[in-house]
């Protein structure tokens, strides 16, 4: 791992302390952004193929962004109703679920349009029929 | 109600920019993958997001009730759509708590249906509370935006006194002509022997004493003495207060007052009130529960203005201060111009008793040399007005906290040593 990551981690894990000790948001997209910089210095520094783990990355920094928000209304002590936390814990799972997703999909379709087999023209021609189809359904339910 | 966005937008706007440009400006696809999700949660999040248009209001179990007992409040909530976060803040005066359930606290409504929150006030002192407003936040499941409203309850609450523990009151030297509890000392129809005398022409058959004339050998009859009822006048001191640590004596004077007015209507006496201070207030002298709630009501709207007027007696109405009647005042003899005022009326040959709220606990000595001297000349000061007044024949006790029983007793043993004096 390079330093320049290293440094630009521990700067994010102290501005993410910072902001929640003081209680100031701007500080929390602060701290993400200095992770994302660290994790792009890494990938621009070693010219890496592209990383699988990506989506797994982008959910875990979603998951943190919510999290640290989450821990930021909770400086205002209002007291939850019964099953409130669990509730939002489990919008925060889906969340870094849907990144997840998110990321494999796009992930792949990167992976396609970078190797520009057959599969692509593919998926293109799959993609404009799933469109055309959805047009002509949201017609006929207007009609 | 007034939208307001979360420090979330801005961050996650932020994140999603600095990602995807940085994943064109490096060509490296994976800092889009990072940005997405955040672009994502703000598209999905301001989509979802639709004012939830609350409505609430707040009623009272009671609009009176004693300080320290609880009151039941309900908050109603309503909402055409459900709303995952509400959260709920009543904003109470200082001297109002909220003792079961919580405040602020967050609940969830369902779409349609009314939603009700039980809370527990407490009055931690007595007075007349204005419940304040409710104010109320819904926040979408993504806790993109809150939509904030506040309701004014316009609900009431007033607090009266607790009761303090009296066994036995001070009895006024003189009675009124109405019957009451009191024995009176003219002689005349009532329970309680007096005396005996010679039978005159017009006395009824059944007072004469029939062993009493046997042994005589002429007839005659038993005396006497009536119950009657008195008159009353509670005089409060709100010149000035002294508060520490929670403990305050115009609260602990309008305590005392309360309790003995209850007492004395109990006995079907009637007592007014007069509040000596920079506002004069005062109730004529009743009977009843209805003077009860007067008086109390009353009592509840004492408090300190400031004033550099002289406060004297003549500022008070006639038909307030009966002709035989017990002024029985409260104060903690800080100010002369009560001191003083007490003075003119035992000089008008008033009954005048006083129950000194002590306030020396309230105001320790400083730490100087200079303040602990100052302290004890006013101390000093204290003892000579209390002198000046027993001088003229006012008992004075004080009261410290507890029960009133010791204080009343040592005006009752006052009284009945001390002589009358006319000034």
């Amino acid at each position: 791992m390079q330093t320049a990551s290293i440094r630009l981690a521990i700067a994010a894990l102290a501005v993410l302390v910072l902001g929640l000790v003081f209680g100031w948001p701007p500080l929390v997209a602060l701290a993400i952004a200095l992770a994302g910089a660290g994790y792009a210095a890494e990938l621009a520094i070693d010219d890496a193929p592209l990383d699988r783990l990506a989506p797994v990355l982008a959910a875990a920094v979603i998951a943190a962004a919510e999290l640290a928000y989450w821990s930021l209304e909770e400086r205002e002590q209002v007291a939850d109703d019964e099953g409130g936390r669990a509730r939002h814990l489990a919008v925060v799972a889906l969340l870094a679920l849907g990144a997840l997703l998110v990321g494999g999909v796009l992930l792949g379709l990167v992976d396609l349009v970078q190797t520009g087999s057959l599969a692509t023209d593919v998926l293109g021609a799959a993609a404009a029929a799933a469109a055309l189809l959805a047009i002509v359904a949201a017609g006929r339910r207007r009609a | 109600m007034t939208r307001t966005g979360s420090p979330r937008i801005a961050g996650y706007a932020f994140l999603a920019a600095v990602g995807l440009v940085g994943a064109l400006a490096l060509r490296r696809p994976e800092l889009a993958v990072l940005a997405a999700p955040f672009a994502g949660v703000l598209a999905l999040g301001l989509s979802l997001a639709r004012d939830p248009r609350v409505d609430a209001d707040l009623r009272l179990d009671a609009e009176r009730t004693i300080e320290g007992h609880a009151v039941e409040a309900t908050v109603s909530l309503r909402s055409p759509h459900s709303v995952d976060r509400l959260e709920i803040l009543l904003d109470l005066p200082e001297e109002v708590e909220v003792e079961g359930g919580r405040s602020p606290r967050a609940v969830r409504l369902t779409g349609d249906e009314e939603h009700e929150v039980e809370l527990v006030l407490r009055c931690s002192r007595w007075g007349v509370f204005d419940v304040g407003r409710l104010t109320v936040r819904a926040r979408d499941p993504l806790r993109l935006a809150a939509w904030t409203a506040s309701f004014p309850c316009g609900a009431v609450l007033k607090a009266y006194p607790s009761e303090i523990a009296l066994r036995r009151i001070v009895a006024p030297v003189e009675t009124q002509v109405h019957a009451g509890s009191e024995v009176a000392r003219v002689r005349g129809d009532g329970i309680e022997y007096a005396d005996i005398r010679d039978f005159v022409p017009g006395d009824r058959v059944r007072s004469i004493n029939w062993r009493a004339s046997a042994r005589r050998q002429v007839l005659v009859v038993n005396e006497r003495h009536p119950e009657r009822n008195t008159d009353v006048v509670l005089f409060v001191d709100s010149f000035l207060d002294v508060k520490l640590g929670g403990r305050s004596v115009l609260e602990e004077a309008v305590r005392a007052a309360a309790s003995l007015s209850t007492r004395y209507l109990e006995r079907r006496d009637r007592v007014g009130l007069v509040g000596l201070g920079g506002v004069l207030r005062w109730v004529q002298p009743g009977m009843g529960v209805g003077q009860l709630y007067r008086l109390v009501e009353t009592m509840l709207e004492t408090g300190v203005e400031p004033t550099y007027t002289w406060g004297d007696v003549t500022r008070i109405p006639a038909r307030i201060l009966p002709p035989k009647a017990l002024v029985l005042a409260l104060t903690p003899l800080l100010d002369r111009r009560f001191v003083g005022a007490l003075q003119d009326l035992r000089a008008r040959r008033f009954d005048v008793a006083v129950v000194e709220i002590d306030p020396v606990p309230l105001v320790p000595a400083g730490p100087s040399e200079l303040d602990r001297l100052a302290h004890r000349l006013w101390l000093l000061d204290r003892e000579v007005q209390r002198s000046d007044l027993q001088r003229v024949g006012i008992a004075v006790a004080s009261w410290r906290d507890g029960s009133l029983d010791g204080p009343l007793e040592e005006v009752r043993t006052f009284r009945r040593y001390a002589r009358t004096a006319h000034v």
